[in-house]
Order: structure tokens, then sequence, then C-alpha cells
């Protein structure tokens, strides 16, 4: 009995190990699917100054699908540092993301995302689904970049806006 | 050797620390504590890339007297992702030493051990599965799983305190009780995780901490 069980737990135990670089071309392939996901998202490389500070929107709103199928987007949400951000002329970017339910969801964005020199505010906004971004003057952040850090804290992103877009301003 | 891995790891069951995700972040370290009906274990691990994470792990059996401290890889085999919900499935293992403790005279032995876990989880409703077969030589062989349920009763934002009332139902066909209940609180709030809980069905508390950094 003791040795059966014992193979039997070597056995869990090399499955696992040997299991691992299978994750990993997973996670690639996911990420390879996400790049074309990218590829369609909806680019609005708004100029800032279209930036309307005058929107009561000291929480987040969603604005209307112009779709008219029933889903919403959500804009940018508000905090200090994001208000803070915007005032300095940065790009603000609203990333939708899948899966986010908890805090340690947005704790792994806000640890990867805060990492990058081109972002000067960053904030996931759970009852949205949204990782908020706000860049610095003159940065730029590619969407595939940001679908690329999205993976590298574990999430995927399903749509990215910009400019006037993120702001809940485009027409 | 063996004295040496125990000087590095004993020191990891003092530190507060469980998880509701076991890999992390790439870049991020966890540590983790749980107590349950049997024993205690603290696990500090590292996330290289978002599908695996690596860790050392000291677990004590109260039961049976003994300690093990192993090397701890978790694999996430898969993540379901939705609009509104996760799901999770891991594998989980480790391989180390099994050694004595508060008196067991037992020479030391090698352990291994491996199992799943899967989640699926929304902001307010919960569900989970985890089971484990340990082999840890002389010092005998177990398996347990476990599932879990939870409500939280509000959604809160970043940041705010987020409050679970979880289930668990674990069962460990070689106690004395192979089936018991266990109503928890799980408390969350940005890093840090907290859950305490009570076994009705033998009267032993559940503690378990995760910090996330």
């Amino acid at each position: 009995m003791m040795n059966s069980s014992r193979t039997v737990a070597c056995a869990l135990l090399a499955a696992l190990l040997s299991a691992a670089p299978v994750a990993q071309n997973h996670d690639h392939h996911d990420h390879k699917h996400e790049q074309g996901g990218a590829d369609a998202m909806h680019q609005d490389h708004s100029d800032h100054a279209d930036h309307d500070h005058s929107t009561p929107s000291d929480h987040t709103t969603e604005a209307s699908n112009p779709t008219g199928n029933g889903d919403a987007h959500a804009v940018l949400t508000h905090t200090d540092d994001i208000h803070a951000a915007l005032e300095k002329g940065g790009e603000p970017i609203v990333a939708d993301v899948m899966g986010v339910v908890c805090d340690f969801c947005a704790l792994a964005m806000n640890k990867i995302f805060s990492k990058r020199e081109e972002i000067a505010a960053v904030y996931v906004d759970l009852d949205t689904k949204a990782l908020n971004l706000v860049l610095v003057p003159g940065a730029t952040l590619s969407d595939e970049t940001i679908a690329e850090l999205a993976v590298q804290a574990g999430y995927r992103v399903a749509a990215v806006r910009r400019g006037a877009q993120a702001l809940g301003n485009a027409s | 050797m063996r004295g040496y891995l125990r000087l590095i790891l004993l020191p990891s069951l003092f530190c507060s620390a469980v998880t509701a995700r076991p890999v992390s972040y790439t870049g991020g370290w966890t540590i983790i504590e749980e107590s349950d009906r049997q024993s205690s274990s603290a696990l500090v691990h590292y996330t290289p890339a978002p599908s695996w994470s690596i860790g050392l792990r000291t677990e004590v059996n109260r039961d049976n007297d003994y300690a093990i401290y192993s090397v701890h890889p978790t694999l996430l085999a898969k993540r379901w992702f939705g609009k509104d919900y996760q799901g999770n499935l891991y594998f989980h293992g480790g391989i180390g030493v099994a050694s004595g403790v508060y008196g067991n005279p037992l020479r030391d032995e090698t352990a291994v051990y491996g199992g799943i876990m899967a989640d699926w989880e929304t902001r307010s409703l919960f569900a989970g599965y985890r089971s484990r077969y340990l082999d840890a030589g002389h010092f005998g062989d177990q398996f347990m799983h476990a599932a879990r349920v939870g409500y939280a009763p509000y959604e809160g934002d970043s940041g705010d305190l987020h409050t679970w009332l979880m289930l668990e139902i674990d069962h460990r066909p070689a106690e004395e009780v192979p089936i018991t209940a266990t109503p928890l609180v799980r408390l969350f709030k940005g890093p840090l995780l907290l859950e305490v809980g009570y076994n009705l069905t033998v009267n032993q508390p559940l503690l378990n901490f995760t910090y996330r950094f």
C-alpha cells in the first residue's frame, strides 16, 4: 500500500512539473489570440485638448454603446491621482479587462502597470471591470503593450479606448 | 542539510500570511498561512510567470507529530475569463523532508504530495474545490479534499473591505471523523486576506492569512 501510494504521489508531482511548459504555451497561445483582439480595438488618439474637465464624473459612469447592442463602455474613473495626471495633459486610456472580480486582481494590475514609466496614474475599477490609465504627457503605450502587461498580471484585455472616447466624450 | 532546510523554513510558520490565488502576478511574492483541524502551514512563493509559482512550504501535522519542509510549485493550468467571472484550475505539489516534532522519534523521511485546486468566482459568489494526496513515508500517507461555497453580501470596489461568508466541507477518509463542516468569514482588503472560521464538527478553529506584495 505504502509503495503504491508513494508511486501515485510521485506521479502527481511529475505530472505537475512536466505540465509547466504546456501551460506556458497555453498562455502564449492566449496572448496571440489577444493580439488579434487588440488589432480590432478601436483606437482614438484624440488630442489632449479635447479633454472635458468640466464633466462632473467623480465616479465612474458608463457611456452608451454606439452599436446599440445593450452593452455599455466604461469611461475613465476619476480618482485624485487620475485627475491630477489628466490636469497635466496625459492621455486617458480605459481598458476593459476580463475576469476582474477581486482586490487581488486589482492589486496585480496596479503593481504591473505602475512600474511603467509611461504611466502617470493607474486605477482598477472593479465596478466597471476597467483598467484606468493616464499616461505621462508625451508618452505613448500601444494597445498591444497594454494587452501584454495585462497578461503579465494574469488577466486579459477585451477592448481599449483612448482620448475623448475614454472620457465618454466621443461623438 | 535537513537542519539547514528547517532553519530556513521554520520562521515562515510564524509569519502572518492563505490565498484565494496560489499564483500571483509576474514578479509577485505571496505569504500564505493556513491552519485547519489537522495541520498548520506556511508558504512563501514567488511568481516568475503568470502561469506558475514556486515556493517554500512548512507544514506541521498536529495529529501525527511531524513536519514537512518542501519545495512547492503551483501551476495555473487554465484560467477562464468572463466579463463578470473568473475560473481557475491549478495543479500543486511538493517534495521535501518529513521530520518528527513534539518528541516524535521517527527518523526523517522524504515526503511528496500533489493535488488540484479549482475555483469559480464572481464579485458575489464563490465555489471552490481542492484535493491533495500526501505520502510522508513511515509518517503515513493521507488524502483529503474539500469544497467551499461563498457569498459576498455586498460588492466592494478596489481598496474597500470585501467580506465573504463561506462554508467549507472537507473529507479526510483516514480521520476518525471523515467529514466536517466549517463556516468562515473571509475578509479581503488590498494585499491582505484573512479567513476566520470554526469547524463545528470537531470544534477546531480555522485561521488563514495571505499577504501579497
